[in-house]
């Protein structure tokens, strides 16, 4: 049996920043600064960027709960080509409501779907790939883009709750 | 590190025009709407243009505010124009489907030339 070796994960940056509002944007630009080498295009890392500062909100305000004593923690990998952002919570399972409603513009300026609620959906659209997974109270969501390479179309891949694997979003 | 959004609203010609410099997000919302108010108090402007030239981060909550302001706008039956957009929030506007309901234009000069018309 024949095996494909995969290079190994390098930590391109891990640190923490405190749950409290506005604090998203301390997590991008940490982010932004330690991928400034991986060769990622300009736009790929606004939306990046974006991607980051939205989950990062979300882990803040749903997950801890805005408590911020409590960190968020962020981890940045490179594997290959592929940069990996880990954002991780201690909201448990709970951190991300579902099922998760998909926003509609027209329904919202009908008041029919309220105005928020464009968090998840612009993360989705804005990453190659993004995961879920929930450890006990360690809620993570996984930001993946690769670099030197087009956008694709995202996937969002999931199991099974508990013991690190991975859920649905 | 974080710049609180501030509005500057003028008239032009039927228009009114409200400068946004900052950050559009959830600290936003009082800004946002005090400037929608006093735009549309005096003159009853057809369209509002919203400048977004000197904003440097839009987030989420930022993109529901734009919302609610064109639900106003559009139950006020105005229009609601957008000027300044990066190239990434340009892209943001099309994924959300903003720019399917706002007209986005290069820049306030652009803006503001296409609502005077053209010319005779």
């Amino acid at each position: 049996m024949t095996s494909v070796a995969r290079p190994a994960p390098r930590r391109l940056a891990s640190f923490a920043v405190a749950s409290e509002p506005g604090n998203e944007r301390l997590a991008l630009a940490q982010v932004a600064e330690a991928v400034a080498a991986s060769g990622l295009a300009p736009a790929r890392l606004e939306r990046l960027k974006t991607a980051v500062a939205e989950a990062t909100m979300n882990a803040i305000e749903h997950g801890n709960r805005g408590r911020p004593e409590i960190p968020v923690d962020v981890e940045v990998t490179q594997e290959g080509d592929d940069i990996i952002v880990a954002i991780t919570d201690l909201g448990g399972e709970h951190a991300l409501p579902g099922p998760v409603e998909e926003p509609d513009l027209l329904l919202k300026l009908e008041g029919e779907q309220r105005a928020r609620g464009w968090g998840l959906f612009l993360i989705r659209n804005m990453v190659d790939a993004m995961q879920v997974r929930t450890d006990g109270v360690r809620h993570t969501i996984q930001l993946t883009m690769r670099a030197g390479t087009a956008a694709a179309p995202v996937s969002q891949t999931g199991g099974s709750q508990g013991g690190g694997d991975e859920e649905d979003v | 590190m974080r710049k609180t959004c501030e509005a500057a609203v003028r008239a032009v010609g039927g228009a009114a025009v409200i400068e946004l410099a900052g950050e559009v997000d959830g600290g936003a919302a009082g800004v946002l709407n005090a400037a929608y108010e006093q735009a549309v108090s005096s003159g009853e402007p057809g369209t509002v243009v919203l400048d977004f030239a000197r904003v440097g981060y839009i987030n989420s909550t930022g993109i529901a505010l734009i919302v609610s302001v064109l639900a106003r706008a559009r139950s006020e039956r105005r229009t609601v124009v957008a000027s300044g957009l990066s190239e990434h929030y340009r892209e943001i506007f099309d994924i959300t489907r903003l720019s399917d309901f706002i007209e986005v234009f290069g820049d306030l000069d652009a803006a503001v030339s296409q609502l005077a018309g053209p010319a005779s």
